[in-house]
């Protein structure tokens, strides 16, 4: 009996339901300010931008990037902003709904967004940052795609990190999360493609776009398990060819090596992963249970894959001397076929990752990786015994500067308790045993 | 009102290591000019100028006519309303005009301009030459209107300070620092340059060479003219460095080379300040430079601010910066300006040491010094200095510095290669 599909509307995988205000205006948000500054390093951007074309600073309170796309945006803690965003997070005052996913009440206008920042110098300590620069020692302050981590849920966290060895952050990373756990997540890494010139920005620009498209509740059709998670294909094709237009858009003019990323991205929902990627960021799945193969979701777009596929052994493809060149990518000119492998993934209790390289480098194998990540979930443990998955991204980006942190490096995990742990029955999938065999669909 | 830009060329790239940020900061100032235009009489006592003429007994009669004719000239250039004196120096100094019952200074009309001009037909040369003097009179003219603040000096000479050792024309001239601009000519060839520079300098003034007093009147007007020009009085350039970083210099570099460090005051511990005197609608460019601790590569720090400043606060300023990169193409590259600064003033240093080893009979660091001098000339494509070094030197080969000093050469061509030596031409974009 639980097998059968639930007929309640299936819009909103919110506990809060959208039925109960099908009325209520959507709140639209104030016209944009044209040519808002860099509140970080001065530059004016265009009307209606959400981040610096400079320096990659998110440019607030810009509001919803895109007309009528981002009403429902739900948790959104966009990629970049200066420590740790708040847990959860919800539309700006104002343009908040209990449309939007993840409704958490009206947000009052008292926030911590209304106090004036600090610049006091971060490395002197005894400056004031005046005009991009301390008054005392000089310094600019930390570029904040230096450091970036964002806990969207409980349940979702990640990490961005500049690393030790590169002067600039080309990652970017975008999640989003409903408060309850397993119900609803959007995980996005994006890796600039560094033989490219400003690929800080194409990387923030796919990120931003992708979670536009993701965060938009997918069609069900009848409400099965084939139906959503072909919607939610459609939706991460629809991501990938949204983030490229995006990163092209980045430039005008023709230039000879135009900014260029990575896409891997994952959707949850309901305890069912949909993964996606372009390039060679990825996805893993890592199951608790040792009995289930831990394994990447998807596989790399990169002359290294190509190379395990005709035969040679994986350390020494990922260690070659092209290991690291991508054989697609998303930017102006990008490949025609930019269609993301696909897979999904019923959960049983375990871990979801999306990361970078520059963490994979380091541990590329996917047993491995949730040997690490298991044991970082000790260290990580909260009373009520679950563990923290930002905590969690921390020490795997920790153990990547460890061993040297040679790229920029992004973790970005979701903790999934498996199918059916859901309080909230009624939404399960018409076929769904708990180790079901996923489909993996792999084009071009 | 004068608006003030700053504009900075530089290469802020540094090599792994690297310490010393060179940059050339362009001040421009733009509707100075105005507040002391040629055609509204200046309200009265809002400028102030001083005509100090040589009448020592090396003057002649033919170079007092001239001076006299000069002195005319530029109270033809004063403008109605601006408070104005006409001092005669020899071994002392005495008030020309106005006349004693009418005070220290007088406000220039069609009256007083008349008078003036009747009281320098009457300059007799006679006596020595005591320039310190000359400076301290007019320091105290100045004193007398101490709620004026733009104030100019002329001051003309025909030979070396005698009758007063060089202590008492230094502390003379240091007792004016502040107090006046002095913009200093010698006519005829038995001046000395560097004394003059010296007096011009520090009282942020220009030097030249008059060849023959018939020219003088020329000159006279020209520099009156471009004094009343100024409408800004007095803007200071200020330099901020970082604390840990060391000040190397800060020099003027167009549209004449001065070095500016010696005159800094301290605004506060990281900030030092520079007087730059009056200014008219025009561009001057400086060379900062600063020695910086060195970052790891990927850093970035700011190297300096350099703001122009009227009064207590700041209208321009320009930021000079610094980031540390391992990419040669971006570090090995020198900033166009900062080169060609750096070579206009190696120029003139090498020409003032050759000239000065010439003069004390050193021959042969003469002959290596203008041969630089040539060279340096020859690679920066600057025709009118070689053109001056010619008069000087007989070049066998330019790219090699290899030249052979004239025999006979006139004390004017050295002299004038001398004072020739530091006007910079301008740094294009």
């Amino acid at each position: 009996m639980t097998d059968l599909p639930t007929d309640a509307p299936l819009a909103s995988p919110a506990s809060a339901g959208p039925a109960a205000y099908p009325d209520l205006p959507q709140a639209s948000g104030p016209p944009s300010p044209p040519g808002p500054s860099c509140p970080t390093c001065g530059t004016d951007n265009d009307a209606g931008a959400t981040f610096c074309e400079a320096c990659g600073a998110d440019i607030a309170p810009a509001g919803p990037a895109a007309s009528g796309a981002t009403t429902g945006a739900p948790t959104s803690g966009l990629a970049v902003g200066v420590g740790a965003v708040a847990t959860p997070q919800t539309a700006p005052t104002g343009e908040e709904s209990p449309l939007d996913v993840g409704w958490t009440g009206v947000v009052t206008a008292t926030g911590a967004g209304s106090a004036l920042p600090d610049l006091t110098c971060a490395a002197c300590g005894l400056g004031q940052i005046v005009d991009g620069y301390c008054d005392h020692c000089g310094t600019p302050p930390p570029d904040p795609r230096n450091h970036v981590v964002q806990t969207p849920a409980t349940w979702v966290g990640g990490v961005c990190d500049i690393g030790k060895r590169h002067s600039r952050n080309e990652d970017a990373m975008s999640l989003s999360a409903s408060p309850t756990p397993g119900s609803r997540a959007v995980l996005v890494v994006c890796d600039g493609v560094s033989m490219a010139t400003d690929s800080h920005i194409a990387s923030l620009a796919a990120a931003k776009a992708a979670l536009v498209v993701l965060d938009q509740p997918f069609p069900r059709g009848v409400g099965t398990h084939d139906a959503w998670t072909a919607g939610a294909g459609r939706a991460l094709t629809t991501a990938v060819s949204e983030a490229d237009a995006a990163v092209a858009a980045t430039v005008t003019a023709d230039v000879p090596n135009p900014p260029s990323c990575t896409f891997a991205a994952a959707v949850v929902e309901n305890e069912v992963i949909v993964a996606a990627n372009v390039g060679d960021s990825r996805v893993y799945w890592l199951p608790d249970s040792a009995a289930e193969p831990a394994r990447q979701l998807g596989s790399d777009d990169s002359y290294a894959q190509e190379q395990i596929d005709g035969g040679m052994d994986r350390e020494q493809a990922e260690t070659g001397p092209q290991a690291h060149s991508i054989t697609r990518w998303l930017g102006k000119d990008s490949p025609d076929d930019l269609t993301p492998h696909l897979t999904t993934v019923v959960a049983t209790p375990g871990w979801l990752m999306v990361c970078s390289d520059g963490l994979w480098n380091y541990c590329s194998e996917a047993d491995e990786l949730r040997a690490r990540v298991q044991s970082a979930a000790t260290v990580a443990a909260r009373p009520d015994g679950t563990s923290d998955p930002t905590e969690i991204a921390q020490q795997l980006v920790d153990f990547a500067n460890a061993q040297g942190g040679r790229d920029n490096i992004t973790v970005a995990v979701a903790r999934l308790a498996g199918q059916g742990s859901i309080a909230t029955s009624g939404v399960a999938f018409a076929t769904a045993p708990a180790a079901s065999e996923e489909e993996e669909t792999t084009h071009g | 009102m004068a608006d003030f830009t700053a504009e900075v060329f530089q290469n802020e790239f540094l090599p792994d290591g690297g310490t010393d940020v060179h940059a050339i900061v362009r001040v421009t100032s733009t509707g100075a000019s105005t507040a002391g235009s040629m055609t509204t009489p200046t309200a009265a006592g809002s400028s102030a100028e001083v005509i100090l003429i040589d009448t020592s007994g090396s003057m002649g009669r033919r170079g007092v006519a001239a001076a006299s004719e000069a002195a005319k000239a530029a109270l033809n250039e004063i403008v109605d309303g601006t408070l104005f004196a006409v001092v005669s120096g020899n071994g002392t100094a005495q008030i020309v005009y106005p006349y004693s019952h009418q005070g220290a200074l007088v406000a220039m009309s069609s009256n007083t301009r008349g008078e003036a001009v009747r009281a320098v037909e009457g300059l007799r040369a006679n006596g020595g030459t005591a320039m310190g003097t000359w400076l301290t009179l007019a320091r105290k003219i100045f004193e007398t209107v101490p709620h004026v603040t733009k104030r100019h000096a002329i001051l003309l000479t025909d030979g070396v300070n005698e009758g007063e050792t060089p202590q008492s024309l230094q502390s003379a001239v240091a007792s004016c620092v502040g107090a006046f601009q002095c913009d200093c000519r010698g006519v005829g060839d038995q001046w000395r340059v560097e004394e003059v520079r010296s007096i011009a300098s520090a009282l942020l003034g220009t030097v030249d060479l008059i060849p023959a007093p018939e020219q003088m009147a020329a000159e006279f007007e020209r520099m009156m003219r471009a004094s009343m020009a100024r409408g800004v009085a007095n803007a200071e350039l200020r330099v901020w460095v970082p604390q840990g970083a060391e000040l190397l210099f800060v020099k003027q570099v167009s549209p004449n080379l001065e070095d500016l460090s010696s005159r800094k005051t301290q605004v506060n511990p990281l900030t030092g300040a520079y007087p730059t005197g009056a200014w008219s609608d025009e561009s001057r460019d400086y060379h900062v430079a600063v020695r910086l601790p060195a970052r790891t590569l990927g850093q970035e720090q700011l190297a300096a601010r350099v703001s122009i400043a009227l009064g207590p606060d700041p209208v321009a300023q320009a930021l000079v910066k610094a980031k540390w990169s391992n990419d040669d193409t971006l570090t090995t590259r020198i900033d166009p300006a900062v080169a060609a600064y750096t070579g206009q003033a190696e120029l003139a240093k090498v020409i003032q040491d050759g000239i000065a080893a010439k003069a004390a009979g050193q021959d042969d660091v003469a002959t290596s010094k203008l041969g630089r001098a040539v060279q340096l000339a020859a690679q920066t494509g600057n025709a009118e200095m070689t053109t001056r070094l010619k008069k000087v030197v007989e070049i066998d080969d330019a790219d090699t510095g290899t030249v052979r000093l004239k025999k006979g050469v006139s004390k004017i061509d050295d002299m004038s290669l001398d004072t020739a030596s530091t006007k910079t031409s301008r740094v294009r974009r």
